[in-house]
């Protein structure tokens, strides 16, 4: 389904989706860019890449899987164990770039599959996605078309708004966006053929003003099964601090632990959670023998970098790298993985 | 801000005569405006060197990593590392040698100086130019900044720019050094601590919210602690393993260890731990502002860190980072310490 | 605040003065609210600010930290060391918004059984009208 909506009444369409709980990007008092809820606040998509992506809607920081507690009756001991699943209303988030929502679509295949993770589905099956085409990019960084993304992507999306100049052309991919338009209905009008032209060339003309490049990103993806014990990655990670940012960051990134987090130990009482967690940390792949098989930072820069440009692709065929640029952008020492795969492609040539 | 060839030819000496293992020094960034580390093993590559007030890193923070890896080497390569420093970083070196971290004869210290200028603040320089891109920033002859933009030149005085830290800066030129390029001209200062006073203003409740709505938007990335020279513990406190496990560790005690902090990023978990950072930095932060510009989130940590530096400068007349042989702050005291809080 | 309210107070007390003094204070039969968990430990020099932060974390409404007097101090000057660190705890805990009587710090001597119960019922008093510490706790 395809229609037209006038910027002015956007407010209004966002107004009407009040059975859901609306996401959109907002600008603090500070100037930073985020996701927040719209609360009938001033809602707009005169944005720019926020700091976090929606990632942490799908799929947030701390989640509950089980509460348990002892408890003794008599000198009979009993463990309770309750299993915990989100309560969540339906979602929608306004705004997402097509990027973002390409990693949802990725994130999809990692909890999906054949064992399939409830939490993250409670949540994504109530979620709608409303996509903003980068008709200009949101970022300095981005390079989506690089990694066989695009600035107007549909992946993942069950609605695509672009911008055109007084009005956003709304595409409708599912049956979810579907929804949200008959939610207003009166507020959309039918494209005009003239629109439909319009809206492939803001399209195509979006795809050239992507200012980074990866060239050959498949080619390299290749290499890169040659490349586990080269000297460049001691090289490139000289200057790593090893934080979390380019992960914890990342829409496409989703490594977790499991832990317990013990409110009192007797009688004991607690909680099992789910916290985002990253290769980046020393700790993460520590051996309870002491060992640990990634004990340098060239061994971590190697693993998010294979694991989004080899591993994930022998297993689902697509790159886990969605082309935001956040991990350069927000790298405080500027390791840049457009650079150090550049340096992976000339490497040995 | 001053001229570096000097620096350059001492560097490209040291690395002709094998005197240094290689130099730590800033280099043009791939992103943008901003500088970036640059490790330089080869003479050739000197000229890659740069000097502008977008050296912000504190690159002292790798000759931490540099001991690392000397530790895990079987024969590890023992002369000294050239490292760039400025005034700020260079009492960092001051802190670890003060902790017999490192040795003196581990570091050839290249010392620049700010001399009247500092370094850019991003985050200024963000709200400054509102959503467009800087492309370069320099300084020009009547020590005013320009920005390169896409639409074009920005001209901008010095404090509209200059991190909040080297507005308040003690040392525009290193303390220690073996070379040192540029003047050792200090810009006035009058007001030490004056970024506190809007924080200290506060109602105890007004702080209190201020804190939680600050440390609340943590994601506990730990950008802040990778970031600071200072924060080098193996083992820190809130890591969900002990990194000190070792082949001997048996299951019981690991299971006996206690979780001071959660991994969970909630408020109190938030404020524990940067009340944990805070303390543990006290009388070691030398104020170089890295914790600050590595947050993503923009968490205003300086202010956590500046107010304990001025707690140790009144109540114990305790100055870091000028004196390696100074015992440090907590491990010593004096007879006539304040004690009027203690009943 | 709910009349019922009763605050919990954590307190650290060196095995060599303060401890004894609470002891000294039982075995004498003074009287003392009974809000307070005493832990012993070797000296206040050796209390980390990490065990301040904890208590408060997992529930305490206040924290008293107790050493020896200055000059009696078994390990000569431990509590030396805690006077200063403890300082800037202080001063780090009102900065982030925490009420300034939530956490003390006192000298008890191992004769001191009367200061010791005294500065316990002055603390619960004071703490009865903050009402319960949220702010560094977990799951207030």
């Amino acid at each position: 389904m395809e229609k037209i909506l006038a910027k002015k009444s956007f407010p209004q369409w966002v107004k009407k989706l009040d059975s859901w709980r609306v996401y959109i990007p907002r600008k603090d008092e500070e100037g930073r860019w985020n996701y927040f809820e719209a609360d009938g606040g001033e809602v707009s998509l005169d944005v720019l890449q926020t700091t976090l992506p929606p990632k942490k809607i799908l799929f947030p920081q701390r989640e509950v899987f089980l509460e348990f507690a002892k408890t003794l009756a008599g000198n009979r001991e009993t463990l309770e164990i309750k299993e915990v699943l989100p309560e969540v209303k339906p979602t929608v988030i306004i705004g997402a770039r097509p990027c973002e929502a390409r990693a949802a679509w990725m994130l999809d295949e990692v909890f999906g599959g054949e064992f399939k993770d409830v939490y993250y589905w409670k949540r994504r099956d109530q979620t709608t996605l409303v996509g903003f085409a980068c008709t200009t990019p949101p970022s300095e960084n981005c390079f989506c078309t690089s990694v066989e993304g695009s600035p107007h992507s549909e992946e993942g999306l069950d609605l695509l708004l672009t911008d055109l100049g007084d009005r956003y052309y709304v595409q409708s991919m599912t049956a979810k966006g579907e929804k949200l338009i008959s939610a207003a209905k009166a507020l959309f009008e039918e494209p005009k053929p003239e629109a439909k032209k319009q809206v492939k060339a803001a399209h195509a003309e979006s795809e050239k003003k992507i200012r980074r490049q990866l060239k050959d990103a498949r080619p390299i993806a290749q290499k890169l099964k040659g490349m586990f014990d080269s000297p460049l990655w001691d090289e490139e990670s000289m200057s790593c601090l090893r934080c979390g940012i380019c992960t914890y960051l990342c829409p496409s990134c989703h490594c977790f632990d499991i832990g317990d987090e013990v409110e009192s130990p007797s009688p004991l009482k607690g909680q099992r959670v789910r916290t985002w967690d990253t290769c980046q940390f020393p700790d993460f792949t520590m051996h309870s023998s002491g060992h640990n098989p990634r004990p340098d930072k060239a061994s971590r820069l190697r693993q998010r970098l294979l694991h989004k440009f080899q591993y994930f692709i022998q297993v689902y065929d697509k790159f886990m790298c969605v082309g935001c640029g956040r991990c350069i952008t927000l790298c405080p020492v500027g390791i840049d993985i457009i650079k150090v795969l550049d340096k992976v492609r000339d490497h040995g040539a | 801000m001053a001229k570096i060839e000097d620096l350059k030819e001492e560097a490209k000496k040291l690395l002709r005569e094998g005197k240094v293992k290689y130099i730590i020094g800033y280099g043009a960034g791939s992103n943008g405006w901003l500088a970036a580390p640059l490790f330089i093993k080869k003479p050739e590559d000197v000229d890659k060197l740069v000097w502008d007030p977008t050296c912000v890193h504190n690159l002292v923070r790798f000759l931490v990593d540099e001991k690392r890896r000397k530790a895990r080497q079987k024969q590890p390569d023992k002369r000294p590392v050239g490292i760039m420093v400025k005034g700020c970083d260079s009492r960092a070196v001051v802190v670890l040698l003060q902790e017999k971290f490192i040795d003196r004869s581990d570091v050839y210290i290249l010392g620049v100086s700010c001399e009247k200028m500092g370094v850019v603040d991003d985050a200024k320089l963000a709200k400054k130019l509102a959503g467009k891109k800087a492309k370069r920033v320099e300084v020009d002859a009547q020590d005013r900044f320009v920005v390169t933009t896409e639409d074009g030149k920005i001209e901008m005085a010095a404090e509209e720019l200059l991190a909040e830290r080297c507005l308040e800066c003690k040392a525009n030129f290193p303390v220690i050094y073996d070379l040192l390029s540029g003047e050792k001209t200090k810009r006035p200062l009058d007001k030490p601590f004056g970024s506190l006073e809007k924080i200290e203003s506060l109602s105890a409740a007004d702080r209190s919210s201020f804190w939680k709505e600050q440390l609340d938007r943590c994601i506990r990335c730990y950008a802040c602690r990778s970031a600071c020279p200072m924060c080098y513990c193996d083992e820190c406190v809130v890591d969900s393993i002990n990194l000190a496990v070792t082949a001997d560790t048996t299951a019981d005690e690991k299971a006996q260890r206690i979780h001071w902090i959660q991994r969970s990023a909630e408020s109190s978990e938030n404020l524990v731990y940067h009340l944990v950072r805070a303390i543990h930095l006290a009388g070691r932060c030398i104020d170089c502002g890295e914790c600050e510009r590595a947050c993503p989130l923009d968490i205003p940590l300086r202010f956590l860190n500046k107010k304990l530096e001025k707690e140790a400068k009144e109540l114990f007349g305790y100055e870091v980072g000028f004196d390696p042989a100074l015992p440090a702050l907590i491990s010593c005291f004096r007879d006539e310490d304040p004690q009027d809080f203690i009943r | 605040m709910a009349e019922d309210y009763e605050p919990r107070i954590v307190a650290f007390l060196c095995k060599w003065c303060s401890s004894a003094g609470s002891d000294l204070a039982g075995v004498s039969r003074m009287e003392y609210p009974p809000n307070v968990v005493p832990i012993q430990v070797m000296c206040s020099g050796s209390v980390s600010p990490l065990y301040i932060f904890s208590a408060f974390n997992k529930g305490a409404d206040g924290v008293l930290v107790s050493g020896c007097h200055p000059g009696d101090c078994h390990y000569i000057k431990g509590n030396y060391y805690a006077r200063r660190r403890l300082n800037l705890v202080k001063k780090l805990l009102e900065y982030v918004g925490l009420e300034t009587q939530r956490f003390q710090m006192s000298w008890v001597s191992a004769a001191e059984g009367t200061k010791f119960t005294q500065i316990i019922k002055d603390f619960v008093k004071e703490l009865k009208p903050l009402g319960p510490q949220t702010k560094l706790r977990r799951n207030p």
